[in-house]
């Protein structure tokens, strides 16, 4: 028995047809596997911050530092007491450029971006005529805590 | 490189223009970046060149030292490109790192004054911000400067 008759004998037409039938599934399954992997990857991607997320409200919870502790690098606060002296020694209120050609000259490092952050922490504020002032109350905030 | 329509509209200076206005303004604002401590305007050199902040935090210096600083995208340096003498009234200085957008002065004046409806859009929302600085220009002061404003905003 050769050829069609011995294919047919032996469930050979069947065979191949469950093999297909696999082939075919299988195919199907992977490329579906294939076309959702972006959103896995979109998982891991975000899992960091959304833990991060998760676990900002119990930090919170076990210690709650002060707005200034949070606001001020300490970097910053170093900073900003060689600040304070020559705030001291201009006078108040004082002009911000001749703050910064100050602390240039006196050979503060990074003065221009400590000036912005003294100004984001609100430890330096403008007065209402083009001047800036120090504030006291945030340093006594910061200093009590 | 020039910008994306989507950058200018959302900016406070272009937001009442329509996208063939904005089309117009496109090729002609570039993208720079500004590192900490540079000096983007001098006070009485000729104003060549306007700029909007896109990130960073710059101070804006005038007569007798007085300042304000500007935090906030969409802020503006260099008013007086489209201000008559044409002379920097103020010297801008970048606190940190920061992207602007900048145009030539000339072609600025050009896109405004050959299109009146823009122009007049955007010299309105100039006005505007010419007449809160105009006290550290002058020393003639009112109640509640831009130096509160600018942190706030």
């Amino acid at each position: 028995m050769f050829g069609l008759e011995a294919i047919i004998a032996h469930d050979g037409l069947g065979i191949s047809v469950i093999g297909i039938s696999i082939v075919f599934v299988s195919l199907v399954l992977l490329s579906f596997a294939v076309s959702q992997i972006h959103k896995l990857i979109e998982l891991w991607d975000k899992k960091n911050t959304s833990y991060q997320h998760l676990k900002k409200p119990q930090q919170k919870d076990q210690k709650t530092p002060s707005v200034s502790d949070l606001a001020i690098p300490q970097d910053v606060q170093r900073a900003s007491r060689q600040f304070k002296l020559l705030i001291e020694w201009m006078g108040e209120p004082f002009p911000l450029p001749k703050l910064l050609d100050l602390s240039e000259k006196c050979g503060l490092s990074r003065p221009h971006s400590t000036i912005n952050e003294l100004l984001k922490c609100e430890l330096i504020i403008p007065d209402e005529n083009g001047y800036f002032i120090w504030n006291t109350q945030v340093e006594e905030k910061r200093s009590s805590t | 490189m020039s910008t994306d329509i989507q950058t200018l509209k959302s900016l406070d200076l272009f937001a009442d223009l329509n996208f063939g206005e904005l089309e117009q303004i496109a090729p002609l604002m570039h993208l720079m970046k500004v590192a900490e401590g540079e000096v983007l305007t001098r006070k009485g050199e000729p104003a060549c060149t306007f700029f909007i902040i896109l990130s960073g935090n710059f101070m804006l210096s005038f007569n007798e030292e007085r300042s304000f600083t500007l935090h906030n995208k969409g802020n503006i340096i260099g008013l007086s490109t489209v201000v008559i003498p044409f002379r920097y009234t103020g010297t801008a200085v970048a606190l940190t790192d920061g992207l602007v957008l900048l145009m030539q002065g000339q072609e600025f004046l050009r896109l405004i004054q050959s299109n009146s409806a823009l122009g007049d859009k955007i010299m309105r929302k100039i006005n505007k911000i010419v007449s809160e600085r105009m006290p550290y220009m002058t020393g003639a002061w009112g109640k509640g400067g831009i130096n509160c404003l600018a942190l706030k905003q």
